[in-house]
């Protein structure tokens, strides 16, 4: 008798029908975040099915890792105390700049503190400024090689130009983003 | 000592601090990488100006004090269906002191901070509590003099970008400002920015260079650990097309036949051999490695013109600046489609002049010029105009002295500085009304004398004002 035949795990899931728009908006925001990574070097998230990625975000930290923060808990290391240029001895820094330095802000929170939201609405803030959303549809480039995307895929909505580039999606764009 | 007073100019950059001291460093500022580096190769961290001490550029690790921090709890801020990216302010106030602090020190600049005078560039729409940061550091550290603080689109009236000969320079102008973390289109109007109108696309260098990164990495080789490597790949290979659908048909014809493909050789920092394009033609040895590039020369630059092709659902530039000119006076929206002027890294790329000036001429009205001016250095544009403004005789009387910062703190700054700041009915202002006042009633007699240039721009403001108090 031969073995019975075992379907891959990733086709199985191909066949699952297409993603919610929801998924698919939320893994488009997640990729355009780590496109503004500084330490850009592996794309986080476990797939299309992982809402939020588990892991702090360390990578941004990168150099001074033992200096990692968050909001209220004071920095261990500070760079700007070990160096010192000209010999000099370091002056005492004042008590504004000792908090600068050592509580090292979220954007979020700090932009919670600006109260820029709150500005009256007519006042131009950084919030308002951003650039009003396209008049013209996206175009669709194949999410492969990058030429024009003829097709698209049924399940996450990736364009694709042909047979070739279709396999590749598949293997490594569909599922999860494969670098 | 022999350094007397003088004044610091500091484009602080998000991606390069541009420094240099007035009457000194007029023509070339330094250039510093604003970032503090940690090498792979020798496990040293390098600081600011020491980076160019680094003998081997891979697998660097960046440490920015310009950061977007914590993407995730961003996703979670009821901010609606918009997304914001939130990068391109000043949060790691650690880095950025050690960082300037070399730049004053002997080895850069050699600056006495206290006997000097600063003019530094903060990012677009600064929050007002990141503003009271730099002011802090500005007095209390550094004990400036004193000091001006602005964006640097604002700089621009000053400089030669759109100097004309024997003509007074125009009262309408728009700066687009593309620099390393967002693309800002900003109009100037008599030497004050219109704030209502100023747009921001969050497209910059830093995400072209990490999407250039990824691609090339999905495509060929690995590359996703060199960012540094990527950016100077970027930078030597990548162009705006003209025409999009042909240089893509082109890529796709026969390497004989393909004008636009590239292969570009990696660095090999063992051998001290810096990367390069390989001339068409020539042969190599075993011991190099190329990277092919085709279609990513022009398709990553391209995000800029069309940021939905990454699914970011933001205009492309050259509708930005349509949007923005119709946001300004009907009867002065000629001027200012006529006097166009580009700043910034990512304008050098071949053909972005070109590229914006044929959409720009498509969208504009049919009998109004359009002319924009780009600089041979962009990124050296907005230091250029800053030796400008502050050669000027009146630069002093706008600039926040540190008495006046002893006496009344941030406020002295709010007051003087031009720039965008918060309403003036502001909640966190509330609380020291006494203050606020003294200080108002200082402001005004200094303007009863002012010169020319001081009332443009209390003009400006003034209208600012009027204009939130009309809203709220």
């Amino acid at each position: 008798m031969p073995p019975a035949r075992r379907q891959p795990v990733r086709q199985a899931q191909n066949t699952s029908g297409p993603l919610d728009p929801d998924v698919i908006s939320k893994r488009t925001k997640r990729h355009l975040d780590e496109l503004e990574r500084s330490n850009y070097s592996e794309p986080t998230g476990s797939g299309a099915h992982a809402g939020v990625s588990g892991e702090p975000d360390e990578e941004d930290e990168g150099v001074a890792p033992g200096g990692r923060t968050t909001k209220g808990r004071a920095r261990q290391a500070t760079i700007s105390d070990k160096r010192q240029w000209d010999g000099k001895k370091p002056k005492k820094s004042t008590m504004n700049i000792r908090t600068a330095i050592l509580y090292k802000k979220n954007l979020a929170v700090l932009l919670d503190e600006s109260g820029i939201e709150q500005m009256p609405p007519g006042v131009p803030t950084y919030l308002r400024a951003v650039a009003s959303a396209p008049l013209e549809p996206p175009r669709l480039l194949c999410s492969v090689c990058g030429y024009w995307g003829k097709y698209k895929c049924k399940r996450c909505a990736m364009p694709y130009c042909d047979i070739n580039c279709e396999g590749i999606h598949n293997e490594t764009r569909c599922e999860r983003r494969v670098i | 000592m022999s350094i007397t007073t003088c004044t610091v100019i500091l484009d602080n950059g998000a991606s390069t601090i541009k420094a240099g001291i007035l009457g000194i460093h007029d023509e070339q500022p330094r250039v510093i990488p604003n970032a503090i580096v940690r090498a792979k190769g020798d496990n040293a961290t390098y600081i600011g100006h020491e980076v160019a001490k680094c003998q081997d550029y891979t697998s660097l690790r960046f440490r920015l004090p310009f950061e977007k921090v914590g993407a995730r709890t961003l996703t979670i801020h009821p901010l609606g269906p918009t997304r914001y990216s939130c990068q391109g302010f000043l949060v790691d106030w650690d880095a950025q002191k050690a960082i300037w602090d070399g730049l004053f020190s002997k080895e850069v600049l050699a600056v006495n901070t206290a006997e000097s005078s600063l003019l530094i560039t903060e990012p677009y729409f600064n929050l007002p509590n990141i503003q009271d940061i730099y002011d802090q550091f500005v007095f209390e550290e550094y004990e400036f003099r004193s000091y001006f603080r602005c964006s640097p689109a604002s700089l621009v009236p000053y400089g030669p970008l759109l100097a004309k000969p024997n003509m007074s320079p125009s009262e309408c102008l728009l700066v687009i400002d593309s620099g390393f973390s967002f693309t800002h289109v900003v109009p100037i109007l008599e030497g004050a920015v219109v704030w209502e109108a100023v747009k921001r696309i969050d497209v910059g260098g830093k995400l072209l260079t990490n999407h250039l990164k990824e691609t090339v990495s999905y495509r060929q080789w690995n590359m996703m650990e060199e960012t540094y490597i990527m950016n100077e790949i970027k930078e030597a290979c990548c162009f705006v097309s003209e025409d999009f659908a042909k240089d893509l048909e082109t890529c796709r014809a026969r390497p004989t036949r393909n004008p636009i493909v590239q292969d570009y050789i990696f660095p090999d920092y063992s051998a001290h051999r810096p990367g390069r394009i390989r001339a068409p033609g020539e042969s190599l040895g075993e011991s190099y490695q190329t990277l092919t590039m085709n279609n990513e020369r022009f398709t990553i630059p391209e995000i800029l013109f069309r940021p939905t092709d990454i699914g970011l659902e933001q205009a492309g530039l050259s509708a930005t600046v349509a949007a923005s000119i119709a946001l300004l006076p009907e009867d002065l929206q000629g001027m200012f489609w006529a006097n166009i002027g580009l700043v910034g890294g990512n304008t050098a790329m071949p053909g972005f002049r070109n590229r914006l000036m044929a959409e720009l001429r498509s969208l504009a009205p049919i009998d109004c010029e359009v002319a924009v001016y780009a600089s041979d250095e962009p990124i050296l544009e907005a230091y250029r105009s800053a030796v400008a403004f502050a050669a000027r005789p009146e630069f002093p009387q706008f600039a926040v002295t540190r008495e006046e910062y002893q006496e009344m703190g941030s406020n002295a700054c709010r007051r003087k500085f031009r720039d965008w700041k918060p309403v003036e009915k502001d909640s966190a202002r509330g609380r020291e009304p006494a203050k606020g006042k003294g200080a108002r009633g200082r402001a005004d007699e200094d303007d009863e004398s002012p010169p020319p240039a001081t009332k443009k721009s209390a003009r400006g403001r003034g209208r600012g004002r009027g204009a939130s108090k009309r809203q709220s």
